[in-house]
């Protein structure tokens, strides 16, 4: 049973506060005109018309995050939280992203207690793309700008207000106890605006891509010149991964307070794309050039998650494109990815068809 | 493992020997903590080993888990942890994560024969997988293990070795990679010196350890004499933080080195990228 109301814009403090009252609530807050994710306690803070710079794992997955506290040789685990998250205009890449996360941390045989006891009883607020980015290719990776997959209450800006939708019984839960018997329903007029906004949105991507032969593709270009190529044009900073919502990797470092054995044990976001990833403490580095860096990541994103987890980790954010110093475009490395295996292909195929005529 | 998978369990070192005559690798015997559960696991599973302030980092368990009193890890020195590692004496506490990843298939090996090819100082799970298989002697056919190293002084366990030799039921070959004086043993690389014993692939496993280039010329001699692909196994290492599949680092492929290994057999590997 869904259920969708009309949410008038100045009378979002309404919502925040039912947020705030029983959840750790986080949303986009501009900061020197960067639009990131931040701790928000009123209506005010929010920034919910430019879509975030940052990833939303970050309210799950923080880029420093405890692990552990020790004094000597004594440790204790990180303290316990007190309230639930929430995340409040969640677009649908960001959404869905928390959905691929939660294949690497909360699945399989080991999982992850420090992201499950901030994720599994969180509440996720989606807010639909109503004016996505030319960097935007959610559609080409089976999504779209309204998608709900990964929401429990999808909002769609009409102008003045919002329409509020509950994708889940948990959002829907919240919105009965949040709005009670005060709900405004939405219009006639309410529904079909929503209606011209999604389509109008849907108008304004760019025609979806067709990525589904990619991992068959990458299959067959593991020593390819292409990754030459693609590398020549990468500086390794790593800005990609860390803008990334599905990236995962991180590293582990300890920090004692000087003069002290008193410090913490703490995960940070890390980077494939750093020559210390791999290297190992004999000096043996297993990825030693950019081009096998780069190559990883492409591998990760389009090939080993789908072998793991059944679907390739990106959904179409295009952070790092916006954010690339460098112009690097994964959608254009995956159209070289597919040209590139038809070109080997077609070569493969002349060189039979010489040898046939020469014998 | 604790419902927080990084915290590690407080282990004492109860004792604490220079291994090699360069004194760069030590071994430490390590007993769990008053608190601690002692844990099950088998031979090719490794731990992390965690000085609270230093770090952490990935070794091989050299015990066999018929060892009961003690876990058994040899630390060669080389960055901040293993350098705080070599510090520690006997009595003193550090942590540990484990048992992590998987093992050798002694279930599969039962009835068999199988060599355990070593080289340098990789020789810490094969020494686990030898003791386990000596334990258990009549549930296995014939125990060969052909050793080397650069000299004699690194070579790992040499008391050890020595009883292996003397006893009749395991067949030792060790060899040193240049004469030495007072060697009278074998003298070539660990590939060459397995070409001219030429153990029998019939029903045989081989288990392979030891730096990249090692395994890399070990295994066509191997595959030369007639054993599977499916038959070889080898442990590979790679740089790790987390060891439980989460922090992205060690995979080769889509397999991660910390969950889906270290143990794979050289049909896996030979389907897997950048497997050296």
């Amino acid at each position: 049973m869904s259920s969708s109301l009309r949410i008038a814009k100045q009378d979002m403090d309404q919502l925040v506060s039912a947020l705030t009252s029983r959840y750790r609530l986080f949303g986009p807050v501009d900061v020197d005109g960067a639009t990131v994710l931040r701790e928000v306690k009123s209506a005010d803070e929010l920034a919910l018309d430019a879509a975030l710079d940052g990833p939303v794992k970050a309210a799950f997955f923080p880029q420093t995050e405890m692990l552990l506290s020790y004094d000597g040789t004594t440790s204790e685990p990180p303290p316990g939280r007190d309230k639930p998250t929430a995340v409040l205009g969640v677009r649908p890449c960001d959404a869905r992203s928390l959905l691929l996360l939660d294949k690497v941390f909360g699945t399989g045989k080991y999982r992850d207690s420090l992201w499950q006891r901030r994720h599994d009883d969180s509440l996720i607020i989606g807010l639909g793309c109503g004016t996505p980015l030319e960097t935007c290719f959610c559609n080409s990776m089976n999504l779209g700008p309204f998608d709900s997959q990964g929401s429990d209450i999808m909002l769609t800006d009409i102008g003045d207000a919002f329409l509020a939708e509950s994708c889940t019984d948990k959002g829907e839960r919240f919105l009965k106890a949040a709005y009670k018997s005060q709900v405004q329903r939405p219009s006639q007029a309410d529904l079909d605006k929503a209606g011209q906004v999604r389509g109008k949105a849907l108008e304004s991507l760019a025609p979806a891509a067709d990525f589904s032969g990619v991992k068959a593709a990458l299959a067959t270009l593991w020593d390819s010149a292409l990754w030459d190529e693609v590398a020549l044009g990468c500086l390794s900073c790593g800005a990609c991964a860390y803008l990334c919502p599905t990236c995962h990797c991180f590293d582990v470092q300890d920090e004692t307070a000087p003069g002290t054995r008193q410090g913490r044990r703490v995960r940070i976001w890390d980077t494939c794309q750093s020559a210390l990833f791999t290297k190992e403490a004999s000096g043996h580095n297993p990825r030693l050039s950019a081009k096998e860096r780069i190559r990883q990541r492409v591998m990760h994103k389009f090939s080993y998650f789908v072998d793991n987890f059944g679907e390739a980790a990106c959904v179409g954010c295009g952070r790092c494109i916006r954010m690339c110093p460098a112009d690097f475009d994964v959608r254009l490395v995956l159209e070289r990815v597919k040209a590139e295996e038809r070109r080997t292909k077609n070569e493969e195929r002349e060189t039979t068809k010489g040898v046939r005529h020469a014998g | 493992m604790p419902d927080n998978l990084y915290v590690p369990i407080p282990v004492r070192v109860q004792s604490v020997r220079v291994e090699s005559d360069d004194r760069t690798l030590r071994t430490f015997d390590l007993a769990f903590g008053d608190d601690t559960e002692p844990f099950e696991y088998l031979p090719g599973q490794f731990c992390q080993l965690s000085i609270l302030g230093k770090g952490e980092a990935a070794f091989g368990i050299a015990s066999s888990p018929t060892e009961r009193e003690s876990l058994r890890f040899t630390v060669n020195r080389v960055g901040t942890v293993t350098t705080a590692l070599h510090y520690l004496k006997e009595g003193e506490e550090l942590g540990l994560r484990g048992p992590l990843g998987n093992h050798y298939p002694v279930e599969k090996f039962k009835g068999q024969n199988v060599v355990l090819v070593g080289g340098g100082f990789a020789f810490t799970t094969l020494r686990s997988l030898a003791a386990y298989l000596l334990a258990n002697r009549s549930d296995y056919g014939d125990i060969t293990v052909i050793y080397g190293a650069r000299r004699p002084g690194l070579l790992l366990y040499r008391d050890e070795l020595a009883e292996w030799e003397k006893r009749g039921d395991i067949e030792v070959h060790l060899t040193i990679d240049q004469p030495a004086a007072g060697w009278d043993k074998a003298v070539g690389f660990v590939p060459t010196v397995t070409e001219k014993i030429r153990p029998s692939p019939k029903d045989a496993w081989a288990v392979v350890c030891g730096p990249p280039v090692m395994i890399k010329y070990t295994m066509p001699v191997l595959l030369d004499l007639g054993f599977a692909g499916d038959r070889i196994y080898t442990s590979l290492e790679r740089r790790m933080k987390c060891g439980v599949g989460k922090c992205g680092r060690c995979n080769i492929g889509p397999r991660y080195v910390c969950t889906d290994g270290p143990v794979f057999s050289y049909a896996e590997l030979a389907s897997l990228p950048e497997r050296f």
